[in-house]
Formats: C-alpha cells, structure tokens, sequence
C-alpha cells in the first residue's frame, strides 16, 4: 500500500510534482500513467526516499520507507536500469544488495532464475543490453520478495516475450496480493497489465479510476453510419445522450447510440443503411483525451511514440 | 488495515521468513562486497604496496650508496661537517619512504570508490537499500580505513624486511627495536587512513570521479608546493602550511627528533584527523539533504 499526500516536488522554479495525493491498493495492478515529463518517475524516487518531496509527504505500508526495518522487504523498486556498477558482475550486485538485508545466496540465485539473467549473471553489467539491464533491475526489485513493487517503464528496451514476462509478473505479483505500481507512457501496455490507472500531466493527478471506468466516462459509444438519408436517420436518432454529425456526404457518425438501436431505427423508418461501424474506444483515445492539455513536450503534432500506438490500435480495428 | 495485512504475508513468500532486517554489521558486509568485486579496486591497492615498498628499496639503496661513498655515521667527523641531516639518521623512516605515492593511490581510490557509485547509477541502489544513507556512507569510510590502514602498514613493513639486507651492504642496521620504527611504520597505514577518508568525503561532496580525484591531489599534493614557493611572503604562510593535510601526515610517521617549531607525531596525527573528520561530517550532512 503506497499512500501519497499533498506530495510535491519543486527544482529551482520548476514544479515536477505539484500536490498530489493518491493511494495504491494491494492485490492489483496500478498503472502510473502520463507522458514524458509528467512526473513519474519523481513521484515514483519520493516513495523510495531518493528525492526529498519539498512538501507533503509519502507513506509505504503506513511509514515512511526509510523508517522500516528492512525497507527491501517493503518495497522493491526498478527506477532507472542504471543503477548499478558497470564493472561489478550482475551476481555481485544483487550479492551486495542482498547482504544489506542478511537474504540469502539462494534468493539470490532465485531471481537471477526468475528473471532469466542465468547465462549471463557473471558478467559485467557495463556490457549488458537494455533488456538485460531492465531484468537485472527487476530481479533487484525483487530480491527482499518485497509486498510493494514498484516498476519505472519496466518494458523498456524489452523483446516482444519480456514485455509479455513483465505483464504477467505484474499480474502475479499483484494476485498474490501485493501492491504494484508501474509506469509507462505506453496506453496499450497498460491497457493489458492494470487493474486501475492514475493517469498525471504536468505534475497533476487527471484521472484515478478503475481502468474500465476510464475508458468508459471518457468516450460513448461511436458509431460511423453510411446511408442514403442522413439527415433522416439523425432526426429519428437525436435523443438524449445521443447525437451525430455528418462527415461527409452520406457519412454519419453517431455518439451515444449502439450499432443496433441504430439500424432498429432505420428499419422502423425504412432508411437504407449500407454501413455501420463500432469505432472501439481504445485507452489511447481516453488517455490522449485526458492528458490533451498536459503534455509537457510537445512536438509538432502529437509525440511520435502516442500517434504510432494510437494507429496501431485505434485505427487498426 | 486488513489489506495491508494481507499483503505482509503473500503464500508464495519464499525469503520473507527468517528476520532479515538492515544493521550495521550487514551494510558492511555489503560494502566489502562492493569494494572486492569491482577489479579495478585490488589492482590499485596491489600497485599501492609495490610502489611503496620499491620507492622505500630505492631510498635504502640510495642511502647505503652515500654511506659506502662518502660515510655517513652521525658520530663520524665527516658527517658532522657535512651538517645536518646525516644519511644515516633517515634510515629509521626509510620503511615509510612511499608514504607520498602512498597518498597519492590510495586517495585517487577513495574517491573513485565513493564518485562511481555517483558516476554509474549505483548511489540509487545503495541509497534504497539502505535509506537512512549515513550507515552506508560511514561502513564505506570505515572499510577504506581499515583496508588503507593495512596496505600502508603492511608495504612499510614489507619496505622495512627489503631495507634491511640492502642497508647492511652499507653496515647500516634498521630494526624494530630503534626508536621511533616501529610507531613509523604503524602510522604509514594511520597517515593513508585517515587520507583515504579525507579523500573519500572530498569525492561524496563532489560526486564525480574526474574532480574528486583532481581536488583531493590538489589539496594533497599541489597546495603544499604553491605554498613552499610563496611561503617567503608572509610570516603567518610557513605557520599555516603546517596544517595541510599532506604536511601533518608526513609528521606522523618522523622517526627522528622534531624540527623546531614542526608538528609532533601525534600532533601531526591529530590534524590530518581534524581534516578528515571535519570533511567527513561535511559530506554525511550534504548526503543525507540531497537527492540522488
């Protein structure tokens, strides 16, 4: 259980953090959610004590983590895949991490299994791959077997079967009833891993929300209808919660009505409908309607890596 | 809380059992880990020793050629002509020859130690591990000490058993019995102790490898000679420069009687500790404040 309050973070004039509060359950996945820039990963040192807040504060299982006994047991957090020695080998360093805590050589050796870093957990970190310095970092996160995790963009760097590892890691962890906290700026990866989303743009909380919540109250139902009569079909559509549009000529989209009351009304009114379209509501829609405002660097249109997830799932169904 | 609860004790909890907790014991061990699996670290400290005990070899050679060549016995007439200081009287501080280079290696060390950890990500892993910082900041210091305290030790006296049959080629004898050896060679490892914590507070201020090592050697090796040169200008600049930390370190291992006005042994000793100790509480107040 991670419990934020009034927690902000200042550098000099600018305000990474500004006055947030939040709680993470256990047992489930939370997504930390927002683009660069947004503040997750500050939020995410606060708990762990690396960055002082300059106000409020952060509890982790009802204390701050630096008055815990063993905060490794705690919590267990991934913030940066660098965080370790590049000369030191990845056995070492999760030796060194493990002696601090009195854990054993055979947790040790566990995570180094769990996390497939097997083949090469004798060699210097300095030479390890992206993928492999995210494990070594997971595996350290790891090591006190810690009730809270906590994972900053664990799927960075990873192949297409470690991203699919970290999710159902997360969701193992979590359905052993732990807490997780992950963050990405990837809609589609939480879409697949989190139970519930805080969504943060430019230091503030925008949304805390189960995630089917999120997607739900943010976009109805859409709908795209090519017919002959279009103002026709609106008229006898137009109802509360319900409205359209014409796109072009022919093509309506309607907001707020299901595909089937749509084309129930068309054939009570004997209008010829030639086409309907469920547009899917994905988590990027939501979100990019969410953080709309709250991009802190903003490109020329959108991001490159929000408008590529956005047509790899918006537009692709 | 009963969530909260519930999480404390996951079934599938395989190392939560045993009472695991930090303490200070374990932070050291963890330490030593660190600073014996990093290679460059045991390289370094075997060049310190060979250097040291080839530069104490070189000074025994060169003494006992001065005292072949042109005698050097204090009761000789000869060396009572030559004036002071007669070869033979530095024979007792021989062993601690390479106390300089010693100085040298072993802050350029310390400050390594301490700046990667800044340089490579790794304070973050260190400083989640142990939050409250200082415990993990003091273990380091005591772990450089100890390690620093035995490597200076232990080459002046591996110097010491080298210096031997070389200065009996010259009929010159060192031995543990004359006065003031054996407290030499002890205070060669308490010189580049307390040196190594010196250095190793400079590289925590700073937190950078390049300008930790570079400001250590600064104030170890380059202000007593810019001092040296300009101590003509004022009274008060050759009283001060008793004072420098490489100054007051080489007090600490004088075997002979004191130059006037110089710094005793333990006196010495005393500043490169203040030193050390004040730049010490210094970089745990800063460390404890900053974010990493």
């Amino acid at each position: 259980m991670i419990e934020a309050s009034g927690l902000s973070k200042r550098y000099g004039d600018k305000t990474a953090v500004n006055n947030i509060s939040f709680t993470v359950q256990p047992g489930k996945v939370t997504g930390f959610l927002g683009p660069n820039g947004a503040g997750k990963s500050t939020t995410m040192r606060m708990i762990v004590g690396l960055d002082r807040p300059t106000s409020g504060r952060v509890l982790v299982n009802g204390k701050p983590y630096a008055r815990h006994k063993a905060p490794l047991r705690e919590v267990g957090a991934l913030l940066d895949a660098k965080a370790v020695h590049t000369k030191r080998s990845a056995y070492n360093h999760l030796r060194a991490m493990a002696a601090t805590h009195g854990i054993s050589a055979k947790r040790v050796n566990e995570v180094i299994e769990l996390t497939g870093l097997g083949p090469v957990a004798k060699k210097r970190v300095g030479g390890f791959s992206l993928g492999m310095g995210q494990r070594l970092g997971i595996a350290s996160a790891l090591l006190g077997d810690p009730h809270t995790v906590i994972l900053d963009e664990p799927v960075n760097g990873l192949d297409p079967e470690g991203v699919l590892w970290v999710r159902h890691l997360a969701r193992g962890l979590a359905a052993e009833g732990r807490t997780v906290f992950l963050s990405s700026h990837l809609m589609s990866e939480m879409a697949q891993t989190a139970d519930h989303l805080i969504v943060i743009g430019r230091g503030q909380i925008i949304a805390d929300a189960p995630i089917a919540e999120i997607i739900a109250g943010q976009n109805k139902v859409r709908v795209l209808v090519r017919t002959d009569s279009p103002r026709e079909l609106l008229e006898a559509l137009t109802g509360p919660g319900v409205s359209g549009v014409e796109k072009e000529s022919g093509l309506l989209e309607v907001t707020g009505a299901e595909p089937r009351t749509i084309a129930e009304a068309a054939l009570d009114r004997r209008i010829l409908v030639y086409e309907l379209t469920p547009l899917q509501v994905s988590l990027e829609d939501a979100y990019m309607e969410l953080t709309r405002d709250d991009v802190e660097y903003r490109s020329q249109d959108l991001p490159p890596e929000l408008t590529a997830a956005g047509t790899a799932s918006g537009k692709g169904k | 809380m009963s969530t909260a609860t519930t999480s404390k004790n996951p079934a599938s909890s395989p190392a939560s059992s045993s009472g695991s907790g930090l303490s200070f014991l374990r932070v050291l061990k963890s330490e030593w880990i660190k600073i014996t699996t990093v290679p460059s670290t045991v390289i370094l400290l075997a060049i310190t020793v060979v250097v040291m005990v080839g530069l104490a070899a070189l000074a025994a050679w060169g003494t006992a050629q001065i005292v072949t060549e042109f005698g050097g016995g204090a009761g000789s007439p000869e060396a009572a002509q030559a004036g002071p200081p007669a070869a033979d009287s530095l024979v007792p501080e021989i062993p601690a020859s390479g106390l300089f280079f010693g100085q040298l290696l072993i802050a350029s060390l310390a400050v390594v130690l301490i700046a990667s950890e800044w340089g490579t990500g790794m304070i973050r892993s260190t400083f989640s591990a142990v939050p409250k910082r200082i415990p993990a900041l003091l273990a380091k210091n005591l772990l450089i000490a100890l390690i620093s305290f035995v490597v200076g030790a232990g080459a002046a006296f591996i110097s010491f058993l080298v210096a031997q049959p070389i200065l009996g080629s010259a009929d010159l004898t060192l031995s543990l019995d004359d006065d003031g050896v054996l407290a030499s060679i002890l205070n060669t490892g308490t010189c580049l102790a307390l040196i190594a914590v010196f250095a190793m507070a400079i590289g925590t201020l700073l937190r950078n490898t390049a300008g930790g090592v570079v400001t250590a050697i600064g104030i170890i090796f380059v202000l007593p000679l810019v001092v040296a040169i300009v101590e003509n200008l004022a009274d008060w600049i050759p009283d001060a420069a008793r004072f420098l930390p490489s100054n007051a370190g080489t007090q600490l291992v004088t075997a002979g009687p004191i130059a006037d006005g110089a710094l005793t042994q333990l006196q010495g000793g005393l500043v490169l500790a203040a030193w050390a100790a004040v730049l010490l509480i210094a970089s745990l107040i800063v460390t404890k404040k900053r974010d990493v």
